[in-house]
């Protein structure tokens, strides 16, 4: 199976629940489901060497297979994922395999056509706010309707960083309104995005690259979250509604390329410099 | 110089190849299937990897200690499935009963059989590995064109590395003691370092710069680039920001000892002092950009020949976008990049450790784990609220870990946070 899907929608949370029905509560200590996140293992040999001797085992317990699960597998390489696809093939018999994944299209070919894939879609408002409600309700919180409203806003469906903002929120206080909510979102994205835009904007090119390059090498922000918060930003700038097009145009553009693999960082700089020739007037 | 060392230093013995040990061993166990007389399930051995790491020495070292003839076919050579089938299939259907003559059908270059010139080529492969009789080794440096996959499935898949710098160094030194040279280790190890790890080249610029003699002092080791590298990218860089042909950008790459990504880093890190008009900057890192696009591609799909591509585009692309020059000399810098890496180390580690502490907890890697969590895992340790103790001691952080979190400049950015918060809001209503 392929779960493909945006972030905090409950990708891997299935998985776990699947392989907690069907083998019971020792499902990881009894040897019947492995984790493996590509993202940090995500070389030919992990291939090799994990999933290889997970797979190969016979199944226990009376079980007729065992399930690999193997998380964030758009981040395997191509290489990678073709040897996988072997071992997907060898091991059939004895072990299932559940692939998740942000990007469909990451995944080679070959192994989208061995998989069924079930698409994850972002979540619906109702469906998190009632969420929220029961974490709020064991936690003994007061959270007012507009909080609730403003935290789905701010999660765009993604269930995880709704719970992050509500449990950010709880540190400041129990009593939870919209005020709270935007004073943690206020820390969490420090409108560093948007200062990185102004000095692109007032023609400081280089700072605005060492502040991109703080963001993506030190914080480790992922490159897609700066692209969607810049997307955010751009149409608030300083700048005609032509310009605005052309830089939409370029941001789509590069988005495109660094889910293709291209470098985000050098990708960022020639989109910042674009800005920079904007703003000169 | 009568002989090429290459030649004349192939491995004699299966064990004389140097390195990737697991892929040989694992080529032995094969082939002594098929000398036991049970042809393995696999009758097809691809050996895949780099060049000059001993693909097609092994095998020839193989033949020749276990007595086969090796047929030795360059697939490059096919032009169609009848030339194929006349020159492989001939020999793979010889039934060797007799046990007069055993051989290996050695095709190499297996990669280069593709398009519309080797109609069939591929299909025909296929089913001569179905029928052969005698071992069949293919070689490939890239094996995992789709093309090939019907042929990877009739193979047993054998990887070869790169060789370490330390073997590359061993053999060497023992070609200078065979050849009676008399060379200081620092010239070997230059040449070592130099081949990455492709032992036939380096093998082959040591015999290039012994020249015969038998004496080499390490004056060579000018030749081999201990010239300045600074100096030299100094020099491309001239060349490339004022070059008048893209041409002639390109050229300054010819030669330089120093590798595509750090030609890369400083001329991208040099672009803004060097380009003084916004717009001819923003083209230039287009330019750099696009040059990227098919790095990445040449990295992902080892596309080896759209390097050509990324040369011209990210040398020639930033000469021609920089229309004006800068008033006066503007001094070339190292890439800042690399200086923001050095001086934040620590900081790097500590956040990355902290992320895979949270990552193991959270089922999520530890890219996720830095963007997803740390944020809100840090304003909770602020502003504690309770929580602070029980998550620290859930996460298993060390204080000095806590302390970071929970610190830094905190008062700089709660003022700051005002700011996007009220636009948010405004935003909302609009």
């Amino acid at each position: 199976m392929l779960f493909a899907g945006p972030p905090g929608v409950g990708k891997t949370a299935t998985a776990h629940a699947f392989a907690r029905d069907l083998f019971g509560d020792r499902y990881i200590d009894d040897g019947h489901f492995l984790e493996i996140n590509a993202s940090d293992e995500r070389g030919i040999q992990t291939i090799r060497e994990k999933v290889k001797m997970f797979a190969r085992q016979i199944p226990m317990g009376g079980y007729g297979f065992k399930i690999l699960f193997l998380d964030e597998s758009d981040q395997l390489t191509d290489d990678a994922q073709h040897a996988f696809r072997r071992v997907m093939e060898q091991f059939s018999t004895t072990c299932r395999f559940i692939l998740a994944a942000n990007y469909s299209n990451r995944i080679i070919e070959p192994i989208q056509s061995r998989c069924a894939v079930f698409r994850f879609r972002p979540l619906v408002k109702a469906d998190v706010i009632k969420f929220l409600k029961r974490i709020a309700d064991g936690e003994e919180l007061e959270v007012d309707d507009q909080a609730l409203e403003v935290i789905y806003d701010f999660s765009e469906g993604d269930m995880r960083k709704a719970i992050n903002i509500l449990q950010a929120s709880a540190s400041i206080s129990k009593k939870i309104d919209e005020k709270t909510v935007y004073r943690v979102m206020g820390y969490v994205s420090r409108g560093e995005i948007r200062k990185i835009l102004e000095l692109a904007l007032s023609g400081k090119f280089s700072e605005a690259r060492d502040e991109v390059r703080r963001l993506l090498y030190v914080q480790g922000i992922l490159p897609s979250d700066i692209i969607s918060a810049i997307y955010r930003e751009l149409f608030y700038l300083d700048l005609s509604e032509e310009d605005k097009l052309e830089l939409l145009d370029l941001l789509g553009e590069i988005d495109y390329r660094i889910s293709e693999g291209a470098t985000p960082e050098v990708q960022l700089m020639a989109f910042l410099a674009r800005i920079a020739a904007k703003g000169r007037r | 110089m009568s002989e090429i060392w290459v030649e004349k230093y192939r491995p004699k013995r299966v064990a004389d190849v140097v390195g990737n040990k697991k892929s040989v061993e694992a080529f032995v166990k094969w082939m002594k299937q098929w000398e036991l007389g049970k042809p393995p399930e696999k009758k097809a051995a691809l050996l895949y990897g780099p060049a000059g790491v001993g693909k097609t020495s092994l095998v020839l070292a193989y033949g020749r200690e276990h007595g086969y003839d090796v047929v030795e076919v360059n697939a490059s050579d096919w032009r169609n499935e009848a030339r194929m089938r006349w020159v492989v299939g001939e020999s793979s259907l010889q039934a060797t009963l007799d046990g007069s003559s055993r051989k290996i059908i050695l095709v190499d270059e297996v990669d280069g059989i593709a398009g519309k010139e080797d109609a069939g080529g591929i299909a025909a492969l296929r089913k001569i590995i179905d029928e052969t009789r005698v071992p069949l080794v293919l070689v490939a440096n890239n094996p995992w064109d789709p093309r090939l996959a019907p042929i990877r499935e009739r193979c047993l898949m054998l990887e070869f590395r790169r060789l370490r710098k330390s073997e590359v160094l061993r053999r060497l030194r023992e070609i200078a003691r065979q050849e009676g040279i008399r060379v200081s280790d620092a010239v070997l190890e230059k040449i070592a370092e130099n081949s990455e790890g492709d032992l036939r080249s380096a093998i082959n610029d040591f015999q290039a710069i012994t020249g015969g003699r038998k004496v080499v002092d390490e004056k060579v080791l000018e030749v081999l680039g201990s010239r300045n590298r600074v100096k030299q990218i100094f020099d491309a860089l001239r060349i490339i920001f004022n070059a008048k042909s893209i041409r002639a950008a390109r050229a300054a790459l010819e030669g330089l000892e120093i590798d595509l990504d750090m030609v890369y880093a400083w001329i991208l890190d040099n672009a803004p002092a060097q380009i003084p008009d916004p717009s001819d900057l923003a083209d230039a890192l287009e330019a750099l950009a696009k040059a990227d696009v098919f790095l990445a591609r040449v990295n992902r799909k080892q596309e080896w020949r759209l390097i050509k591509y990324a040369v011209p585009i990210m040398t020639g692309g930033v000469a021609v976008a920089r229309r004006h020059k800068p008033a006066g000399f503007v001094k070339f810098s190292f890439p800042s990049r690399i200086r923001l890496l050095q001086s934040t180390g620590r900081e790097r580690e500590l956040r990355r450790n902290i992320a895979q502490k949270i990552a193991s907890k959270l089922h999520l890697s530890t890219a996720k784990a830095l963007t997803h969590m740390l944020p809100y895992v840090s304003f909770i340790l602020e502003n504690d609220g309770g929580m602070g103790k029980g998550l620290a001691e859930y996460f298993e952080l060390t204080p000095a870990e806590v302390n970071y979190l929970a610190g830094g400049k905190v008062e700089k950015e709660k003022v700051k946070a005002a700011a996007p918060a009220r636009r948010a809001r405004r935003r909302r209503r609009s």
